[in-house]
């Protein structure tokens, strides 16, 4: 699953960790989110979607092919 | 994130210094052999009280139950430090618990235990003798030792 979380955070000008410390997750959760190694929760992509007022949709995507 | 086995967060820092001091003690009597009988008192033996005696079939205890017997406890504290420290160190909260976190502590678990029978098959094969029972003095804490491995290097990693 790809995302533009990176793009966003260089948007609103936040580190991994301003990310993370507004979410109440940790720094590597967000760092593996944005490297597309771990898929998160819904409740977690909902919440760093919502940080950046954006739908789920408009922050995460589906690779071509992806499975589960 | 909610996980009801973890130990709070400020079990960590006294679960390395247990660790830490287990360990180190634990390489000590390895090497040296060291038996005290400054910690020699009466402890209550459930099994293996009796005489360790010869028969056919090689060394052996005969069977006492439930006898009160002396022993140096000095390695069984050092046994003790090492698997309460690994636990505390192992199963308490990070300072910021989420799902990512959980996941990396099953994931290590997991290689953990693959790990640690993949080399005990090998040494199975391998080695023998009292040999072997040095590997299965190792064995008591290798699978702890090998997660808080993993997961403080995958932690760090990421």
């Amino acid at each position: 699953m790809k995302n533009t979380i990176k793009i966003e955070r260089a948007r609103h000008n936040l580190t991994q960790g301003d990310v993370a410390e507004k979410i109440g997750v940790s720094r590597q959760s967000i760092n593996a989110i944005e490297k597309g190694k771990y898929v998160p929760s819904t409740v977690l992509a909902i919440k760093i979607a919502q940080l950046f007022k954006l739908s789920v949709e408009e922050l995460f995507f589906l690779e071509e092919g992806e499975e589960l | 994130m909610k996980s009801s086995y973890l130990l709070p967060n400020k079990y960590k820092i006294p679960g390395w210094i247990i660790l830490i001091i287990g360990l180190i003690l634990g390489v000590f009597l390895r090497f040296t052999d060291f038996e005290s009988d400054v910690l020699e008192i009466k402890v209550l033996a459930i099994s293996g009280g009796g005489d360790t005696i010869i028969n056919n079939s090689g060394l052996e205890d005969a069977s006492d139950y439930f006898r009160v017997i002396k022993n140096s406890v000095l390695d069984e504290i050092t046994a003790l430090m090492i698997i309460v420290g690994g636990l505390f160190v192992g199963f308490s909260k990070e300072k910021v618990e989420d799902e990512f976190i959980y996941k990396l502590r099953k994931d290590s678990l997991v290689w953990a235990i693959i790990i640690n029978y993949v080399i005990l098959m090998f040494t199975v094969i391998f080695v023998y003798n009292f040999s072997f029972f040095n590997i299965l003095v190792y064995n008591m804490f290798t699978p702890l030792l090998i997660f808080i491995f993993r997961f403080n290097f995958l932690k760090a990693k990421s």
